[in-house]
């Protein structure tokens, strides 16, 4: 059923490519999160040429390697790729319905608690400088994370998690025929 | 005609839903780079208690020049400083250390960049050791001298599980010996609590430059330009921002 609902999707390219860039989009988002003000200030710099500008901001991709662990790098492409396809998926759902679904359960409250979750988990939780520190410290309560066996990572994991239950649900609903229900 | 209607609601209502979601999502990601910006944050949650915050504006200008009093290595004169905020149990600061080692070997001793390193232990995060290994290294550097407190930062890293999970009592003593340092006057020095303004005086600058989290790194070029780096990057990352620097 999954594996069908897969294959009807990627049927047409253009859900491929669609998958792709919002996957791409959301990896360099997650990676270069940490250092847009360095960003926005090379961007503002006249004495630097475009090319050694993007140069830079090019070698910061490198910090996939240095800036995250194991784990954080592996749920961090993870959480890309997953949310590319349930994108993909949930438009291609709600195409195909040709607008007969209801709003309520079309899955995108889940696809987006995916992405939240796993927004938090991105940093490195151990030095407080990852989204979820930045929330707990308006609070007081960045010390919370200290407790976490993982130290944060829990909340990437999740991420990871709540986004395949997404895609499941919904390739379990683009399988479902179309019926009048009461 | 009102099934024709109804579908054509819902259709519509499918594709608000998809720009909705497209909003929302839009939305946290503006939240999220808001919080990682670091103009508007009024002080650090993460640090040890920093004890002013330049009024709420930090910014990578609040940078405190770079003196003799600092821990320097490489040229003191260099065209380009890369001011280090660090905690010895933050593991990617661990990493940072390796890589600032390498550029310093790259460049030189006489070269175009000096390494700054500065004190910011997560008291919340690492309330056990961090501030503690803060002061041992700065007792190091005034029995031993600036070399050694170099030495003992290699060394710490290198023998530091990280993340407070350091046995101090166990992993500290070897290396004083190694470097010669004489245990009593190190005790002495540790207990008087005589580093602790300086400390406290590295971590406030830190959370006056925007630093939330460590590692937190601004680099200076020669005419005082400032960027702030974040996190562990990768030495790629950091020759491209010393070039850049260089011509400022």
């Amino acid at each position: 059923m999954f594996i069908d609902s897969i294959k009807k999707v990627y049927e047409k390219p253009s859900y491929l490519i669609l998958s792709a860039l919002i996957a791409i989009a959301v990896f360099i988002f997650a990676v270069l999160l940490p250092n847009f003000s360095l960003i926005i200030n090379l961007l503002g710099l006249e004495s630097a040429s475009l090319f050694q500008k993007l140069k830079v901001i090019f070698s910061l991709f490198g910090s996939i390697k240095t800036n995250f662990t194991v784990i954080s790098a592996s749920y961090t492409i993870l959480i890309a790729i997953l949310f590319g396809v349930n994108v993909s998926m949930l438009i291609y759902y709600i195409k195909s319905r040709k607008g007969t679904i209801k709003i309520k359960g079309s899955g995108t409250g889940t696809s987006l608690g995916g992405l939240i979750s796993g927004i938090f988990g991105i940093g490195c939780a151990a030095c407080g400088t990852f989204i979820l520190s930045a929330i707990l410290g308006l609070f007081g309560a960045t010390g919370i994370i200290s407790f976490l066996p993982l130290g944060g990572e829990e909340f990437g994991i999740i991420g990871v998690l709540i986004l395949v239950y997404a895609i499941y649900a919904t390739a379990k609903k683009i399988q479902a025929p179309n019926v009048c229900s009461s | 005609m009102i099934n024709i209607i109804n579908t054509n609601i819902n259709k519509k209502r499918g594709s608000a839903m998809v720009g909705i979601s497209i909003i929302v999502a839009g939305l946290i990601v503006a939240g999220a780079v808001l919080f990682t910006k670091n103009d508007s944050v009024p002080n650090s949650p993460q640090a040890g208690t920093p004890t002013q915050h330049n009024g709420g504006n930090t910014s990578t200008d609040n940078v405190r020049e770079v003196t003799s009093d600092d821990h320097i290595l490489g040229n003191p004169n260099a065209a380009v400083k890369i001011v280090e905020y660090s905690d010895f149990e933050c593991p990617f600061c661990n990493r940072l250390h390796g890589i600032l080692n390498q550029v310093i070997s790259e460049y030189g001793e006489d070269g175009d960049v000096a390494w700054v390193f500065r004190h910011f232990p997560l008291d919340q995060l690492h309330p056990r050791n961090a501030r503690k290994v803060a002061v041992a290294s700065e007792c190091v550097a005034e029995i031993a001298g600036e070399s050694a407190f170099w030495e003992f930062s290699n060394e710490f890293f290198a023998n530091s599980p990280a993340n407070d999970r350091t046995d101090l009592n166990a992993v500290i003593p070897p290396i004083l010996t190694g470097l010669g340092v004489d245990q009593s006057k190190f005790d002495e020095c540790a207990e008087s609590g005589r580093h602790d303004d300086k400390i406290q005086a590295d971590i406030d600058n830190a959370v006056a430059t925007g630093g939330r989290g460590t590692p937190w790194s601004v680099v200076i070029g020669p005419n005082g330009e400032t960027f702030p780096l974040s996190g562990a990057q990768p030495i790629e990352a950091i020759r491209q921002i010393i070039e850049v620097a260089k011509v400022q």
